[in-house]
């Protein structure tokens, strides 16, 4: 959603694009404004490309809210001078969100998820959230889910009247032990600031579910919660492509099937395409504030500052969206479940919403591989 | 202070590196001084440190020690493209007997898309970069609300003052575009770049560097208004996107110090970065009342036979921008101009000068005030 916000203090009533916690001049308390009603006030159809801003001709629109603050915007529809700038929220399985972040995770998280038509909860609503900590990184490495993230989603679903006790944040690494993982990666810190539950999926039980030819071992905590978020640190990643909602799903598995599924890269694919339909629905919350770009976090690949988060309530969208987003070449697993039903893998059926497809396309480094490069 | 010397490398596109350049125009500023570098006390050097230069090489100040075999204080003092400005205004500071001021720039090692992105870097991360805004398109956006809200200056008042820039310059044997012709045709049919703003209303990148000795000791060029001003680093947090309270605060600040006002200035070097920002600093500096800026350039008062010339050395336009040494280029234009070393761009009126330097979009500005002596 895009808006307009500003950090003013109670006080002196100065105001700031950037977040502050207290007045500098008069020490008072400092109140958030959001502006949502915007109009266009200026323009420019810009014909000079950059990396980051690779095709022209785009428009920098001047927007100004309902309290007459402004903020640029990118676009690549024309407007008028005086013309409403308003996003268009779309709940449908086809639109993919995509939000810019203004330094506050929270309002880009609530914005992702209200384009996409927001969530039903209550006070008794069961929430489960899976972020990527499979390895041990600091957020700003682009291993695991913005800690930032996670917290603007709690404060979202806390502000949709859901309990902190109903918030469980579960994940399991195969490869090293996870109280490493949490630590590092700042989740930890999450979980005991806002008192939310966490298990570690490797302890919980497993059950087995068959899809096509493959049988899965799938955690049984995914039958505990009303509402599933799937939030996975967007990398690039050398055998996928990317590491998005879908890899991030195979840590719901047993390291026994995921072991199997490892062993035959081909397989592996095929049996990933198909890992939502053994899951209840969830929603995919992409977090690319800080992603990975080039060869991901096997060979490595570096932090990609992105400064982006996508929503979407289906997997197949959001990994096609962010694969066109960054110009990633095709994404064997996507075009596959595409083929087989599970989501929409043809743009020209998606529904991008927040930002303009062409207006975010950028390149990044692709995973290529390297020949000096070996892994065991 | 007073400035005893200054050098300037040829703005363009160069095979040296950014510490040879320094070096060049340091060597000129010194033998314009008749000083030897023994005599230097301190040295105050800008430069931007491109990301996507292929120098690779950063910690100027220990650079330019190597450079100058020297242990003297060395103060790097980065403003954007206000760098020489901010550089000048600080030598003045500093309470030196004799200081050497430098700027310099070597970005003509990547691409215009490149450069384009770099120059994206002085605007907001968060707020503008990912939206697109770059500084032509920054100064488009003013441009076209300065045209809608004083609807009698036009595009093609804004193609005067590009010609009128470039030629000066054509005069200029340190400009980019020296000897070059351009006409006003061809400013008027170049590209957009971002609307309303063309190609030939931006200024051009090159590499150079410029530099001046500042000594305490009397000399024929006295610095007697100098002043440093900051404002909001995006400039939608404006209140009025065409007026650049920097500017103003910095011009009022400067004409104090030198208990001047704008009618007593006889020529001045102002920041062209684009040729809606020379417009507005005629009104920002006080030249002009608001909306009538117009008028100096359609009356030729701006020109280098007018009342009062701006931008006689071509400006950034024609000599060239290379962001941190411009500053400092239009400190060595007003001291030749002050000598009557200016060749065929000399003028005759030349006893007080005005040079106005602005980083981003008007983020850091600089005035500084010169009198003949």
């Amino acid at each position: 959603m895009t808006k307009t916000i500003r950090w003013i203090c109670e006080k002196c009533d100065k105001k700031w694009i950037h977040p502050i916690e207290k007045c500098l001049y008069c020490r008072g308390e400092i109140k958030k404004q959001v502006g949502t009603r915007l109009k266009v006030v200026g323009y420019t159809k810009v014909y000079t490309p950059c990396p980051p801003h690779p095709i022209i001709p785009y428009n920098v629109l001047i927007l100004e809210d309902e309290y007459g603050n402004k903020m640029p915007k990118k676009t690549i529809k024309d407007y008028n001078l005086g013309d409403a700038y308003e996003d268009k929220p779309d709940a449908s399985e086809n639109s993919v969100a995509v939000v810019k972040i203004k330094y506050d995770f929270y309002e880009a998280v609530k914005g992702a998820l209200e384009l996409i038509g927001g969530i039903e909860a209550d006070s008794n609503t069961r929430v489960l959230i899976k972020p990527n900590i499979s390895f041990p990184g600091y957020s700003y490495m682009g291993i695991c889910t913005n800690p930032n993230v996670i917290s603007g989603l709690i404060q979202y679903l806390l502000g949709n009247r859901v309990k902190k006790e109903n918030i469980t944040i579960a994940e399991q690494s195969f490869f090293v032990p996870l109280e490493k993982t949490i630590a590092k990666s700042g989740i930890n810190k999450v979980i005991k600031s806002f008192g939310v539950k966490f298990v570690d999926i490797s302890k919980a039980e497993f059950e087995e579910k068959k899809e096509g030819e493959f049988a899965f071992e799938v955690s049984k905590i995914v039958n505990d919660f009303d509402l599933i978020f799937n939030v996975p640190v967007i990398k690039t990643d050398m055998l996928l492509g990317i590491d998005g909602a879908f890899e991030n799903l195979t840590r719901f598995l047993s390291k026994k099937s995921f072991d199997e599924l490892a062993k035959d890269p081909k397989k592996a694919v095929a049996a990933l395409t198909l890992l939502p339909k053994v899951l209840p629905n969830f929603i995919t919350l992409g977090d690319a504030s800080i992603g990975m770009q080039g060869n991901g976090p096997a060979e490595y690949g570096e932090p990609g500052f992105f400064n982006l988060i996508f929503a979407a309530r289906n997997p197949v969208v959001h990994d096609k969206i962010i694969q066109e987003v960054f110009c990633l070449r095709k994404l064997p697993y996507v075009e596959l479940a595409g083929k087989l039903g599970i989501g929409e893998h043809d743009i020209s059926k998606i529904n991008v919403i927040g930002n303009e497809l062409d207006a975010l396309r950028r390149d990044i480094k692709q995973p290529i591989g390297s020949k000096l490069i070996k892994n065991p | 202070m007073f400035v005893k010397g200054v050098g300037m490398t040829k703005f363009g596109i160069s095979d040296k590196f950014s510490h040879q350049l320094a070096y060049d125009a340091c060597l000129e500023a010194l033998d314009c001084a008749d000083m030897s570098f023994n005599k230097i006390d301190a040295i105050v050097c800008s430069t931007l440190e491109w990301f996507f230069s292929i120098e690779k090489q950063r910690h100027f100040a220990g650079m330019l020690s190597s450079m100058f075999r020297t242990n003297k204080p060395i103060i790097r003092v980065p403003a954007g493209c206000a760098g020489g400005g901010h550089a000048l205004w600080v030598a003045n500071q500093l309470g030196y007997d004799n200081v050497l001021v430098v700027g310099v720039e070597k970005l003509m090692t990547c691409k215009s898309e490149s450069i384009t992105d770099e120059f994206m870097m002085a605007m907001e991360s968060k707020w503008e970069q990912p939206e697109g805004v770059t500084a032509p398109s920054s100064a488009a956006i003013v441009a076209r609300e300065y045209l809608n809200r004083f609807p009698d200056t036009t595009m093609d008042d804004l193609a005067l003052i590009a010609y009128k820039n470039h030629s000066n310059g054509f005069f200029n044997p340190k400009a980019r575009f020296y000897n070059k012709k351009v006409t006003l045709e061809d400013i008027k049919k170049s590209k957009i770049a971002a609307s309303p703003l063309r190609v030939m209303d931006c200024s051009i990148s090159v590499d150079g560097a410029a530099a001046a000795v500042l000594t305490k000791d009397k000399s024929d060029v006295k610095i007697i208004g100098s002043s440093l001003c900051t404002d909001r680093l995006a400039p939608f947090e404006s209140r009025d996107l065409t007026t650049w309270e920097a500017t103003s605060v910095s011009a009022k600040e400067a004409f104090t110090q030198a208990k001047l006002t704008p009618s007593d200035i006889d020529f001045v070097e102002i920041h062209d970065a684009f040729t809606i920002v020379e417009l507005m600093s005629y009104e920002d500096i006080g030249f002009a009342k608001k909306g009538e800026g117009v008028k100096l350039i359609r009356d030729g008062v701006v020109n280098i036979d007018g009342r009062m010339p701006v931008n006689t050395s071509g400006g950034l336009k024609s000599k060239g921008h290379p962001p941190s040494a411009t500053g400092l280029s239009q400190i060595c234009e007003i001291v030749e101009q002050m000598r009557g070393e200016a060749g065929d761009r000399q003028i005759s009126n030349t006893n007080f000068a005005l040079a106005h330097n602005v980083g981003g979009v008007g983020g850091t500005v600089t005035c500084h005030i010169l009198k003949k002596v």
